[in-house]
């Protein structure tokens, strides 16, 4: 029975090893990789974002005259896999563009392969500002924290008139420690202060004792730039134990879960993004999202807009390249200007970053509704 | 002693030359790709080998191995970053300051970071062999978290959940192979030895084992200390293979991974580790085409994301319901083996005596 087994795992991993690899046309396709969280812990994003991208890959099939082909590699949202997954785009699909990863660490374990092999990456949602740093073929569509904690800290501080600002901040996201930390950065810089910083970790449940050390220095602002379920469960308990201060936010409280968790509680809730379906005005928003909805049924939202944005930028400075050569992609993305965007316009600034405007949201009777958009 | 010896050693040392001749071969008319499987593959070796150290061999069921590699990881990392790439990467508080200035090749980094992960086990040793059974387990669980925490929150020194970047890639295929057949040769001489029987002894009956007069204590010891040193070698070579160290890589999914691949091979079984790992790290990348898109003729199969695992559960259930001692059960590979196996089977074929 056992060498009966063993032989049935050979002859299956033979079986494998030998089937063939996908029949590609080198010459008739333009061949885009995408490595993104489809399972694993923030499979979420990873399957919004691909949405998103095939969305778009329906509105605009085609580049330079050539069919666009997409491959999707699946991370599981490690690191380890995701540098696999670069690698594997890159040697055995012959990839001329690469879109991903969703989250900022492992875009950084998959940066350095893409780069030593000359094969522009765009990330769509990576906001850590060491993504990109010291890397030529690495860019990105959404706008890094930097920037939305300065914003954040400029519309609290001149818009609300808060002077102390309170902070509850999830320690194990780089993206929660990053923006809140440029928050304050920005806050204090403007001459505001911060009253309590206290930590929590993502999972948690009870934030009442990070809450009533917050409420016993009287802030009036408490700024939670974590993710969507820990900001709903630490508005409900804010609630509760009666802290009753203006609560702003990040990018990552931009999910419908936030109102079926928080409910009442989470009203007037605002936050920074990147993306809200009222305030698109360019002419390929109306056209992605009427195609985005035709195609699941959902709401475009954040993430899978982004994920568009990553191919169409990555297409049109195939375009401008009037080439798919990795190198003249690269130099064509770097030179990114005004690109009319389903977020907004996008222009490639230094470092590979995007510069562009971001948009803030109120949550109003169980909607999220738009309030402003700040340029940079 | 053997009859058969020399002729042992003679084998294995060829055996070890078609390794190298391999790795030649591969590094050649590899890609990028093949040879990065071929890291992972040794880096996971190095890892299910001394695992199974301290729960096969000696039979303690512990659950810490996250902990080793993180902790080697992060010194390793620490150690060969150099200080500007530091600077720029500690950009919420800065680095602290010693270990803002150190420098250090990388060679010097592996040894370093094996003896920082062994003192860490030899510490951790006292509290964790105070228990057994079911408690180890919890205790060493404790601890994979407790680093894990630490990691996120000393920030002046990991870098909090940012973790670290750039590092160099300096693990290639002689670095990584060469690890790991280090690995195998020292944890199966130290298994053959009088200290290895004592292990075992500790693994089938603790209170016997004491009984004979084997200190158990310090045998649970040498046996932990040693899968940690050669787990934070393993973390080192990890983080400069895949150059970006964090939190989030050592969390029990590590720990799981690893322990999958100890339980397929078998407990106790160094040859059935290092089997399920190339298995596991191998078989996991060849799986990918189950996740593509594919066409059969006359059916279009859409791209399902974690095929993968389904087939690897499968594999795994099968496995322990029809070989439940995993592959190799506790049987080792010998050349006597395979030579006994061949004459079995090939001989009264060829030639018909």
């Amino acid at each position: 029975m056992k060498r009966l087994l063993l032989s049935v795992m050979v002859l299956s991993l033979m079986v494998c090893v030998s089937s063939p690899a996908f029949a590609a046309d080198k010459d008739d396709t333009v061949r885009i990789g995408i490595f993104l969280p489809m399972t694993g812990g923030v499979a979420a994003y990873g399957q919004m974002e691909y949405a998103g991208i095939q969305a778009a890959n329906k509105i605009k099939p085609t580049v330079l005259g050539k069919k666009v082909e997409l491959f999707l590699v699946d991370t599981k949202s490690d690191k380890i896999e995701a540098a696999n997954a670069v690698d594997r785009l890159i040697k055995k699909n012959n990839v001329h563009a690469i879109i991903g990863e969703a989250i900022s660490g492992n875009t950084i374990a998959g940066a350095p392969i893409a780069d030593k092999a000359k094969i522009p990456m765009v990330s769509p949602t990576a906001t850590n500002p060491l993504v990109t740093q010291n890397r030529q073929y690495i860019f990105r569509v959404c706008f890094i924290d930097p920037f939305q904690g300065e914003m954040a800290a400029k519309y609290v501080y001149d818009n609300l008139g808060s002077r102390k600002a309170a902070i509850l901040v999830d320690i194990a996201q780089d993206y929660c420690v990053g923006l809140a930390n440029f928050f304050a950065k920005s806050f204090i810089l403007k001459g505001g202060k911060i009253v309590a910083t206290t930590y929590c970790q993502t999972g948690d449940q009870d934030f009442t004792a990070q809450l009533s050390s917050i409420m016993a220095q009287k802030p009036d602002i408490l700024y939670i730039p974590n993710y969507y379920a820990e900001v709903a469960l630490a508005c409900k308990q804010a609630a509760e134990i009666g802290l009753n201060v203006p609560v702003f936010s990040g990018d990552g409280a931009q999910a419908p879960e936030l109102i079926q968790i928080g409910g009442k509680d989470v009203e007037g809730v605002v936050f920074t993004g990147h993306f809200e379906k009222k305030a698109a005005s360019t002419e390929l928003a109306k056209k992605y999202i009427a195609m985005y909805e035709k195609e699941t049924g959902k709401e475009a939202s954040g993430f899978d807009a982004l994920g568009a944005d990553a191919y169409f930028v990555i297409l049109d400075a195939m375009e401008r390249a009037k080439s798919i050569n990795g190198t003249k992609v690269r130099d064509a993305l770097a030179n990114t200007k005004n690109f009319q965007a389903i977020s907004g316009t996008i222009n490639i600034g230094a470092d590979g970053n995007a510069v562009k405007s971001l948009v803030l949201i109120q949550v109003k009777n169980g909607n999220f509704t738009y309030l402003d958009t700040v340029n940079p | 002693m053997d009859p058969h010896h020399k002729r042992n050693q003679l084998l294995s040392l060829a055996g070890m030359c078609a390794i190298v001749l391999f790795l030649l071969y591969a590094q050649t008319y590899g890609t990028s790709y093949d040879v990065r499987i071929l890291n992972n593959c040794a880096l996971f070796i190095i890892l299910a080998v001394s695992y199974n150290l301290i729960n096969g061999v000696t039979g303690q069921f512990s659950l810490e191995p996250n902990a080793f590699v993180a902790i080697g990881a992060y010194t390793s990392a620490l150690l060969t970053l150099t200080p500007m790439e530091k600077e720029i990467s500690f950009i919420i508080e800065p680095i602290i300051w010693p270990l803002s200035v150190i420098h250090i090749p990388f060679i010097f980094s592996l040894i370093a970071e094996g003896v920082v992960t062994a003192i860490f086990g030899f510490i951790m040793g006292f509290p964790v062999f105070r228990v057994r059974g079911d408690y180890l387990a919890i205790v060493t669980l404790g601890f994979g978290e407790v680093v894990r925490v630490v990691a996120n929150n000393a920030q002046t020194v990991t870098n909090g959940p940012l973790g670290l970047k750039g590092l160099a890639p300096y693990t290639n295929l002689w670095w990584s192979w060469g690890f790991a057949i280090f690995t195998v040769f020292m944890i199966s001489r130290l298994v053959k030895s009088s200290y290895g029987r004592a292990l075992k002894a500790v693994k089938y009956d603790e209170s016997a084992a004491e009984a004979v007069g084997i200190n158990t204590f310090w045998h649970k010891m040498l046996a932990f200390t040693c899968s940690a040193f050669f787990e934070g070698v393993g973390g080192g070579l990890l983080a400069h293979l895949i150059t970006t160290i964090s939190p989030t890589l050592f969390t029990f999914f590590l720990t799981f991974n690893l322990l999958i691949m100890i339980v397929m091979g078998g407990l106790g079984s160094i040859t059935g580790s290092i089997i399920a790992a190339v298995f596991v790290t191998w078989g996991s990348e060849v799986l990918r085409f189950v996740e593509e898109p594919m066409h059969l003729g006359f059916i279009d199969i859409p791209p399902v994301p974690g095929m993968r695992m389904v087939i690897f559960s499968l594999i795994l259930i099968f496995l322990m319901i029809f070989a439940r001692n995993g592959i190799m059960g506790t049987r080792e590979f010998t050349w006597n083996g395979v030579i006994d196996w061949i004459q079995k089977y090939v001989k009264p074929a060829g030639k018909g005596t």
